[in-house]
């Protein structure tokens, strides 16, 4: 029994040793399989890669709704024989509301001459005859946050439509707030799929690990009655299963870059054609390192699983 | 000091492969297990070497009973034992370098330590050429000298061997005992287990003879 003790000297510089060992063997391992290598790689790849696409384009319509986020505002449309001095006159009144941040009266020549801009609209005025549009009161409510609960929208747009002058009140934000309520749906909706693909990169992992434990088998009884430990037996596999989560990782962020920059040319051409300047966003620094982050414990895990499923059963039968 | 006492060993099947055998091996002392086909002579060592535990009695190493030894102390207790198999259990697809330094790899020793040990063991059962070559490249003397060097690149205090010289011819088998003798002369506490007792006895060292037990 000295001899254990002996060999217990040191146990720093060993356990170095013994990583120094599996890491290198491990990564031994990935080059010399490199085609199944590959075709686990780009499993995991494809897996990681769609939640973060999906992410990816949630995180863009968020941004464009956001930017609705300053500007909440209600239209109210005056009664047709309202002349525009009245309207002028209910647009005082109202902009000193405690509620309302300011208020913008659009005249109706106003309108009618904004609309006769938009191509198409011009024949179907001529077509009416006259001035078809009404005064309108563009109403900026007084709040800092759109959805800001301290303010009652439907309450101050009842308000604003019980006024005489007023034929209708509408929303502009209602669109924005139909678009926010089905993005909680995708983000959910993204969720779940991000939790089955994590599961399945788990399972791919961790199956790829049991076929290597499978293909070493040999060599795991041999190590063993020669006195590896069941960490010394363990520590490649875990390794390895690092490797095939993070360069899985990896490859799946080299696959949403390159399907982003496939997206922006016609991105580009869809936002000149509304007008505006929208640039997609992509992962960021933070979400490039969680993704990282996320798929080296998902494989670290499945190698861990694979291992002790295996260990389990290897004791159950020969071990002491 | 290997010592076995009241030790009994029966398997789920019901077969009893040891009952009631009690040994004592004394510090640096060699000896051989003889006794026919499916005498116990390997599940005794195996109980010495704990892959496997006795279903009664106690195994004592220097007066310690490893039976009391929890899984990780096992492999370490493992490390510190050298244990040669009948079928040499070389890794094919490892140098004779690398099954050598394996025991030494799984110590956590450093490379040029590992290097030095390894050389030295091959050296001693005069395989240091072939140091390169793979085990298929091995005659079954030159394998089961490789299996020995591994035993012993630990330096360990007890050496065990399951029929090292089964498969080789009668001059392979003396080459081996010699180099085991030459252990033994270092102060390592040999047990071989053999059936070949022309051999056995030529060595003139104490042996020890197992019956096979009857059903019971």
């Amino acid at each position: 029994m000295s001899k254990v003790k002996k060999q217990a000297t040191s146990p720093l510089r060993s356990r170095l040793s013994q990583h120094n060992q599996a890491f290198h063997q491990s990564l031994n391992q990935l080059w010399q399989h490199s085609l199944s290598t590959w075709i686990t790689l780009a499993a995991i790849a494809i897996a990681l890669s769609l939640p973060a696409g999906l992410y990816i384009l949630l995180g863009n319509l968020k941004t464009l709704t956001d930017d609705k986020r300053e500007v909440p505002t209600i239209s109210v449309y005056i009664n047709q024989n309202i002349t525009a001095q009245q309207a002028q006159d209910r647009a005082e009144l109202l902009s000193e509301l405690n509620d309302i941040e300011n208020v913008k009266l659009i005249k109706r020549e106003d309108g009618l001459k904004h609309m006769k801009q938009v191509a198409g609209v011009q024949d179907i005025i001529d077509t009416v005859g006259g001035n078809p549009l009404p005064h309108v009161l563009v109403v900026t409510p007084r709040m800092s946050l759109f959805g800001d609960p301290g303010v009652d929208l439907d309450g101050l747009a009842q308000r604003l439509k019980s006024y005489p002058e007023v034929d209708s009140v509408q929303m502009d934000i209602e669109w924005v707030q139909r678009l926010r309520a089905i993005m909680q749906i995708a983000e959910r909706v993204v969720l779940v799929v991000a939790i089955l693909l994590a599961l399945t990169v788990l399972l791919v992992v961790g199956n790829t690990i049991r076929l290597n434990i499978e293909n070493r088998k040999e060599e795991i009884e041999v190590t063993q009655l020669v006195g590896a430990t069941t960490g010394y037996i363990r520590r490649p596999f875990l390794y390895g299963g690092f490797w095939y989560g993070f360069f899985g990782g990896i490859l799946s962020l080299v696959i949403v870059h390159v399907s982003l920059l496939f997206l922006i040319p016609p991105v580009d051409k869809l936002a000149v054609l509304y007008g505006s300047q929208y640039n997609i966003t992509g992962l960021g620094v933070w979400v490039t390192v969680i993704i990282l982050v996320f798929s080296s414990l998902l494989g670290l895990a499945g190698a861990w699983l694979a291992v002790a499923q295996h260990l389990r059963k290897q004791f159950a039968m020969i071990d002491v | 000091m290997i010592e076995l006492q009241d030790v009994s060993k029966k398997y789920p099947t019901g077969q009893i492969a040891l009952y009631n055998v009690n040994l004592k091996l004394n510090k640096g002392e060699m000896a051989f297990l003889t006794g026919i086909s499916g005498a116990g002579k390997s599940t005794l060592l195996k109980l010495i070497a704990l892959l496997d535990r006795p279903t009664a009695g106690k195994v004592l190493i220097d007066n310690f009973d490893i039976s009391q030894l929890k899984q990780n102390q096992v492999a370490n207790y493992r490390r510190s034992i050298g244990v040669i198999f009948q079928d040499h259990h070389l890794l094919s697809d490892r140098t004779i370098f690398d099954n050598v330094a394996l025991p030494l790899m799984i110590s956590g020793m450093r490379y040029n330590d590992i290097e030095r040990r390894v050389h030295a063991a091959l050296d001693k059962v005069n395989l240091l050429v072939k140091e390169k070559d793979y085990p298929m490249m091995l005659s079954a003397g030159e394998k089961q000298r490789v299996g020995i060097a591994r035993a012993v690149v630990n330096k360990p205090s007890i050496i065990l061997a399951d029929e090292p010289t089964g498969n080789l011819d009668p001059v392979l088998a003396a080459d081996i005992m010699q180099t085991f003798l030459q252990f033994n002369d270092l102060g390592a506490t040999i047990l071989i287990a053999s059936h070949d007792m022309q051999l056995v006895e030529r060595m003139g060292k104490r042996i020890i003879a197992l019956q096979k037990v009857k059903s019971r």
